[in-house]
């Protein structure tokens, strides 16, 4: 069940929450073309940390401790191929296993930068608000009900899920029994319940739809609208400086590696 | 002045050779409120699913015989209009509600119709309060009960303004008490909005004292069709074996056995007070 909580959306207010879902979009795609232009450790480690008041602010560290240490294997395996492949191809200048630990670093710490910013977004907006911003950037009603019906349906789903495990268990069901492919197989008795039900369910609520005059007008109103605020345009100006500096700094200012200031 | 009337009703879902009901010819009047009641397949549902629209529009199949609500004439009219007259509650709440919201989902067929959004406001905030789930309104539906789903369903088809509301069981996923809660609240729209109501239930003993009147369905079949009370002491509702009052039951046992209380009881409070007034009558 755990791994749906996270579909529980909690309504919290902040100002990180309360900000157009766009403009927390656009400073994704920023952050996004940063890490992108870099590929030093210096650079990098300041965008990580420089995010962290944004965590803090919106209130969200134990969520974002929770998606970091999900991708912590992630980001093993990231830095395990570069120092493989950087010192299998040493010949190239990265001569030194300080500079290659460094550059191995750099790029975990690019993924872990993308790895922030994401969870930023998804954890400080509601899927109410994403669907919002979906429908009025022009995609169509029907893909954004979709959208945000299949958000609110994981937790029952997540819910039925767990009674029919539970009846096959009390039916004598073994989950966790065999290799791998007979687990797969155990499965079997769990899933086509689920199916069936799915089914029905979705019928039901076509029906529902159909009796709230789904499709009545071809111009649908929304309840919300998003407008922008003063402090969203603060942000968008604060990611465009982020990335107009990003790319002054990357063309021309030479950064220098963190072992060669360290060991000056 | 009359709200709904079919004459000679009859349906066959598509796949199927026998029809789910027949030869049904009802009147029901503007303000009443009726229930609907018979064993289980007898043909309730689908009934519904005619007054407004999804048979024979969503459902395909053979409908037969003449069925006009709110003046319309149902397979001349799409759902989507029909909707706007009869607004039908379903059994489970679960999946009747879309939005991540409550009031998002009240909001939503007002949405469907194109409202100006002060007008969706305003309607939403009305039929929350009539519903008395405006402290609600924030909840996403998960964080619901049972009986507070179903009023959030109540209160979506309210706030379009329907002039019939029709309920198909939609206390059955609840525990007496929130069922209880669910009968107030529809008979607070009957009696004070003069909304006309259809109710299929099988909880007679609760939801019988709200009804004007009493319509037993039978193997596809309408086979009563009249005042509670009448309904209730004729011998065929209980050969029929719908759930039929108690305090009838106990009546007619008395009856039996040569004590004739007078009138016909359909709740316990009822049937406790004439006993009294019998026994204080046979002392005196
Ligand atoms: N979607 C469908 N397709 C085909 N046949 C159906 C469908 N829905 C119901 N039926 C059949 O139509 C008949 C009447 O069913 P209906 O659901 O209307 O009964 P009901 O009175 O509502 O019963 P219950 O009290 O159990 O809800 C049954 O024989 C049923 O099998
Ligand atoms: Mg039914």
């Amino acid at each position: 069940m755990n791994m749906f909580d996270g579909f529980r959306f909690r309504r919290v207010s902040s100002p990180i929450h309360d900000m157009d879902p766009r403009v927390k979009f656009l400073y994704v795609l920023v952050i996004f073309a940063a890490a992108v232009l870099f590929d030093q450790l210096l650079p990098l480690l300041v965008l990580f940390v420089a995010q962290m008041p944004l965590i803090l602010v919106a209130g969200v560290k134990r969520e974002c401790m929770r998606s970091m240490r999900g991708s912590s294997l992630f980001a093993v395996i990231i830095f395990a191929t570069n120092m493989l492949s950087l010192y299998l191809y040493s010949g190239g200048g990265y001569g030194s296993i300080p500079s290659i630990i460094e550059r191995s670093l750099a790029m975990t710490f690019r993924f872990m930068v993308l790895v922030e910013s994401f969870s930023i977004f998804f954890l400080t907006t509601s899927p109410d608000h994403l669907g919002l911003a979906l429908e009025q950037s022009g995609v169509p009603f029907d893909l954004c009900f979709a959208f945000t019906t299949a958000i609110r349906f994981v937790p029952v789903m997540a819910e039925e899920a767990q009674t029919i495990i539970d009846a096959q268990k009390a039916r004598g069901l073994e989950l966790e029994r065999g290799n791998f492919i007979r687990r797969v197989k155990n499965y079997v008795p769990v899933l086509i319940p689920l199916l069936v039900n799915s089914i029905r369910r979705s019928l039901e609520l076509a029906e529902a739809m159909e009796s709230r005059a789904w499709g009545a007008s071809p111009k649908r109103t929304n309840l919300y609208v998003l407008k922008m605020k003063r402090s969203d345009y603060y942000m968008i100006i604060t990611s465009l400086i982020i990335l107009v500096l990003a790319a002054y700094i990357r063309l021309y200012i030479s950064i220098p590696s963190i072992y060669e200031l360290l060991s000056a | 002045m009359e709200i709904i009337r079919t004459e000679d009703l009859t349906y066959t879902y598509p796949i199927s050779s026998k029809p789910a009901f027949r030869d049904v010819s009802i009147t029901i009047d503007k303000g009443e409120f009726v229930l609907l009641t018979g064993p289980s397949g007898c043909g309730k549902t689908t009934l519904c699913r005619c007054f407004n629209g999804l048979i024979p529009h969503f459902y395909s199949g053979k409908l037969e015989g003449e069925i006009m609500v709110a003046g319309l004439r149902v397979p001349d009219h799409p759902i989507h209009e029909l909707a706007q007259h009869v607004g039908l509650v379903f059994q489970n709440p679960e999946n009747q509600l879309f939005a991540l919201s409550v009031e998002k989902d009240v909001a939503f067929g007002l949405e469907n119709l194109g409202l100006p959004r002060d007008e969706i406001r305003e309607r939403v905030d009305w039929a929350l309060k009539v519903t008395g789930i405006y402290d609600l309104k924030d909840r996403a539906p998960y964080e619901l009960s049972g009986g507070q789903q179903q009023r959030v369903a109540i209160a979506s088809i309210l706030a379009m303004r329907p002039e019939v509301i029709v309920l198909d069981e939609p206390t059955s996923f609840l525990d007496p008490l929130g069922a209880q809660k669910i009968f107030e609240v529809i008979d607070r729209l009957n009696k004070r909005l003069g909304i006309t109501i259809i109710l299929v239930e099988h909880r007679l003993d609760l939801a019988s004292k709200y009804a004007d009147r009493v319509i037993i369905m039978n193997e596809g079949r309408v086979v009563l069709n009249g005042r509670p009370r009448d309904v209730f002491i004729s011998d065929e509702a209980q050969l029929v074996g719908v759930g039929i009052p108690k305090a009838t039951m106990l009546y007619k046992l008395l009856r039996e056995n040569g004590i004739e209380l007078g009138r016909v009881p359909i709740t316990a409070e009822e049937a406790s007070q004439m006993i009294r007034e019998a026994l204080t009558h046979d002392r005196g």
